[in-house]
């Protein structure tokens, strides 16, 4: 590891935390423009029977009269001190409340993603050995069919097909292994979508080499060419292409949630949304965008040390992305 | 995969979620081989799954007893000074007895012995008199909340002795005793009392002395109540004061309307809370149990502003009145369920008097009053005063789900006498930042308020004491005000009550309130298997009396 590693992986990293703190600021400042807020709007019930006097000096007492940066800065003081504050929403802290739901969320994005990687190896492997006359060809248009279905759509079908017509799960049962496992479906098909395009264009590409010709060549079996050979050099980009979709693991983690009734980090945003709960609100979106950032990081700073092909000319360097792949593939460019 | 492949994988699989299923229930039947029997030959034990729509926000005491979702859990997990049966009446639970000075200014409760909280705590004289403190004040700059319905006119409480309380008030608050069978009025440990708001919103570390204490709950998903066995202090009101007949009841999120209904048909679930009220016959004619419960409060319907053109016109007002028919809403929104409105107050509230007459549909005489304030038809049959069209801006109160239906109903009835009507539907969120009482833009304000005494509705319609001045009148109707003091100052249940007779009569005639129908906002659609369970005086299901069969 050289002195330009770690110049490179020092200025990435300053890169993910101003992003990270951005993204707290941004948050703040979109829900405070917006009217409302949990403690108010109880106040506001007339049902509660409150009178004006008294929301008044309740939400004085509560600090909710502050301009609005005289706000943001204490809650981004407590932020930098790794203090997430209380949900004004259920007045518990919001790290508790985070630490409750996230390990459901984490299930369903890493079961997704597991289905989604499934789905996308299956795919790739039948465009490449799969006869015509069985539909290689129409294994190539899956992944734009599973690209343009939305993920809930997905989960209604399922639900009702599985939950209600065929009995595998219970509804109110979301956690149950056959309910997560459909959750985990509907999530994953479109995820799947972007990870089969990349692995069959470098599939394609690949497989046409001579070293595949001259394996083929030596009678190696269909199976053993695509796991030994052609599955690696392939993969590369697909790390990338993965490093990506976290974003999206979340954001379909959020609709699959609703759709499928788990209490997870989704149904926790859209309570917080309804009720505009900013800190817990501030707190998710900062935590997406530390998953986001991190995951990134990682793909940056491993692709040169997983392969060794890969060269860093200082800050010009980067990973390659799908858009090089089909013009430039890394085994090529490298190796002459 | 052939069609043939297909199918048999299909018939597959339907053999093994059959079986599946099958060892399930008969799992399911060995566990509970031994149910006891009640002293009343009722079983006792069994699991209750409850599906409700929401588990609301906070679960500090103070801030979440009147939820119309959280309320469901405390009235399990907590007790009350008094119970108040859906017809109004007022019986002992906690407090044995109690008596007033002659101008309701001091009360004395004579609390029962051998009360416990579920923290060991004694529930006693002590505890009560911290349980009045944090309901009259909260502690705001915690962001503990008042009771907003408690009597503002509390001054302080003293513990005489282990079991009696004295309450103090700065005027005649009737309304007190009542008050105390409030859904607001939950007794909470002391202990939990004076720990800080985070750790009372912790609903596991809250204890009361209720029937069920909490087993557990998971923020936005469920809370899961177990019997406690050492209970004996229910309200005889009841008929049981003994220990509950359930061994758990569990409250479940599922948010989807459709879900929680399908889930009760095919007995995955027992009670599905809150489903459409178009649903309800159908759900019947399947055997399942029905229950449309009548809180105590005000029907629902319009408070007007009087400030606002031309609803300052009283023959306006009146012909609004008129103008509404409301049995149309009742066959075509609702199903027989429904109660007409007699009043501005629900029936079942006692000092409600029959004000029918003043509430009949009458579409002439709206025609007419219009006719004698200048309101001519003009083109489109929309009526015109001064140029300008006889407008009615509506904001859908979106706490109850049919009232926008409702409100599209009335457009049309009230177009065929000339009116023009607007309907505006906002979310929580925005109705509580623009739509108010008096409000500019808001001609009439849709209510839909629960209170526990009558004595209370007086103080509201006009802005003295803090009021919330419903129909924007301030001080300036002389009739009224006079109505508001003498109610609020009447020493005895009997002399308040041609009081009210008087002013819901005014309030009615003069077109303040125009009710729509009486309202319910809790629907319970329930499995037959489940029996037994009590409605309280604000529509809760108590299900300590319940069982449930195999």
């Amino acid at each position: 590891m050289s002195k330009a590693y770690f110049n490179y992986a020092g200025k990435r990293l300053l890169q993910a935390i101003v992003v990270i703190l951005l993204s707290y600021v941004f948050t703040f400042v979109v829900v405070s423009i917006l009217p409302g807020d949990p403690i108010t709007n109880v106040l506001n019930n007339p049902q509660n029977g409150f009178t004006p006097d008294e929301i008044k000096e309740i939400i004085a007492a509560q600090g909710l009269d502050k301009p609005i940066p005289v706000q943001l800065w204490n809650a981004f003081s407590g932020f930098l001190t790794g203090d997430l504050g209380l949900s004004m929403r259920t007045n518990r802290p919001v790290a508790t409340l985070i630490a409750e739901v996230l390990p459901s969320t984490l299930v369903l994005a890493s079961a997704g993603l597991a289905v989604a990687l499934l789905l996308a190896a299956i795919i790739a492997y039948g465009t490449q050995f799969l006869p015509q006359r069985f539909g290689q060809g129409l294994l190539r248009g899956f992944p734009s069919l599973f690209l343009s279905v939305p993920n809930f759509v997905i989960g209604l079908v399922l639900i009702h097909l599985f939950g209600f017509q065929l009995g595998v799960f219970r509804v109110i049962e979301p956690d149950s292994f056959w309910a997560t496992l459909f959750a985990a479906i509907a999530l994953g098909i479109p995820i799947s979508a972007q990870i089969a395009e990349v692995l069959i264009a470098n599939l394609d590409h690949e497989s046409g080499q001579d070293y595949a010709t001259v394996a083929r060549g030596r009678g190696l079996s269909q199976m053993r060419l695509f796991v030994k050979h052609l599955l690696k050099p392939s993969s590369l980009p697909v790390i990338t292409v993965v490093a990506l979709t976290i974003g999206e693991l979340l954001g379909g983690s959020l609709i699959t949630e609703t759709v499928f009734g788990r209490n997870g980090l989704g149904s926790l945003v859209q309570r917080s949304v309804s009720t505009q709960d900013l800190p817990v609100l501030q707190a998710v979106v900062s935590l997406a965008a530390v998953v986001f950032v991190v995951v990134n990081l990682i793909a940056d700073l491993t692709y040169p040390l997983l392969d060794p092909r890969v060269k860093l000319l200082g800050t010009q360097q980067r990973r390659p992305t799908t858009a090089d792949d089909s013009s430039l593939p890394i085994s090529k460019a490298v190796t002459p | 995969m052939n069609d043939r492949s297909f199918r048999s994988l299909l018939s597959r699989r339907r053999l093994l979620t059959a079986t599946s299923a099958l060892a399930f229930a008969a799992l399911v039947a060995t566990v509970n081989v031994a149910p006891a029997l009640a002293e009343d030959g009722a079983h006792d034990g069994g699991d209750v799954v409850f599906l409700i729509d929401s588990l609301g926000d906070t679960w500090i005491p103070n801030n979440s007893a009147i939820s119309s979702f959280q309320g469901h859990i405390w009235g399990h997990v907590t007790d009350k000074l008094l119970y108040v049966d859906a017809h109004g009446k007022v019986s002992p639970w906690i407090a044995e007895r109690w008596e007033q000075n002659d101008s309701a200014t001091e009360f004395t409760l004579h609390l029962k012995t051998g009360v416990t909280f579920s923290d060991g705590s004694p529930l006693d004289a002590a505890a009560v008199v911290a349980n009045l403190d944090i309901w009259y004040a909260g502690r705001k700059s915690e962001g503990i909340n008042p009771i907003g319905l408690f009597p503002k006119t509390y001054d302080h409480a003293e513990a005489v002795n282990a079991t009696t309380v004295k309450v103090f008030f700065k005027k005649p608050t009737l309304g007190f005793i009542p008050t105390l069978g409030y859904h607001g009025s939950i007794l909470i440990s002391p202990k939990t009392i004076a720990s800080p708001a985070s750790a009372q919103a912790d609903l596991s570390k809250t204890s009361g002395s209720g029937p069920y204490v909490v087993e557990s709950w998971k923020e936005g998903d469920y809370v899961k109540l177990a019997k406690r066995k050492d209970y004996n202090w229910g309200p005889a009101a009841v008929g049981q004061t003994g220990p509950a007949h359930l061994d758990t009841i569990t409250y479940k999120l599922v948010s989807e309307p459709s879900l929680r209904v399908a889930a009760v048909q095919s007995g995955q679930a027992d009670v599905g809370y809150n489903a459409s009220p178009q649903e309800l016959e159908s759900l019947k004619s399947e055997g399942l149990t029905v229950a449309t419960p009548r809180y105590l409060g005000f029907v629902n319907g319009w408070a007007v502003n009087t400030k606002l053109a031309p609803y300052d016109d009283v023959k306006v007002r009146q012909a609004l009145q008129a103008g509404i028919n409301r049995q149309e809403i009742i066959d075509t929104v609702y199903t027989p369920d429904w109660k007409l409105a007699t009043s501005f107050i629900q029936s079942n509230v006692p000092g409600a008097t029959d004000q029918s007459a003043l509430l009949a549909y009458d579409p002439d005489k709206a025609e007419k009053l219009l006719d004698e304030a200048g309101w001519k038809k003009g083109p489109g049959g929309i009526r015109v005063k001064d140029g300008k069209p006889l407008l009615l801006t509506l904001n859908s109160n979106p706490y109850l789900a049919t009232s926008k239906s409702i409100d599209e109903l009335i457009s049309q009835q009230l177009g065929k006498i000339g009116w023009k009507v607007d309907i505006r539907a906002y979310d929580v969120v925005t109705f509580g930042q623009k739509v108010k009482y008096g409000g500019a833009g808001v001609p009439a304000y849709e209510v839909t308020r629960s209170f526990i005494d009558a004595g209370t509705v007086a103080s509201i319609l006009t802005n003295a004491n803090n009021g919330e001045n419903w129909f924007a009148l301030d001080e300036s109707d002389k009739t009224l005000n006079d109505l508001r003091d003498k109610i609020a100052g009447a020493g005895s249940i009997e002399a308040r009550k041609p009081l009210l007779d008087e002013l819901q009569k005014y309030v009615l005639d003069q077109g303040y309130f125009i009710p729509r129908t009486q309202i319910v906002q809790r629907i319970y659609v329930q499995s037959p298997k489940l029996k037994g369970e009590v409605y309280n005086g604000v529509a809760y299901a108590s299900y300590y009396t319940a069982t449930k069969s195999k």
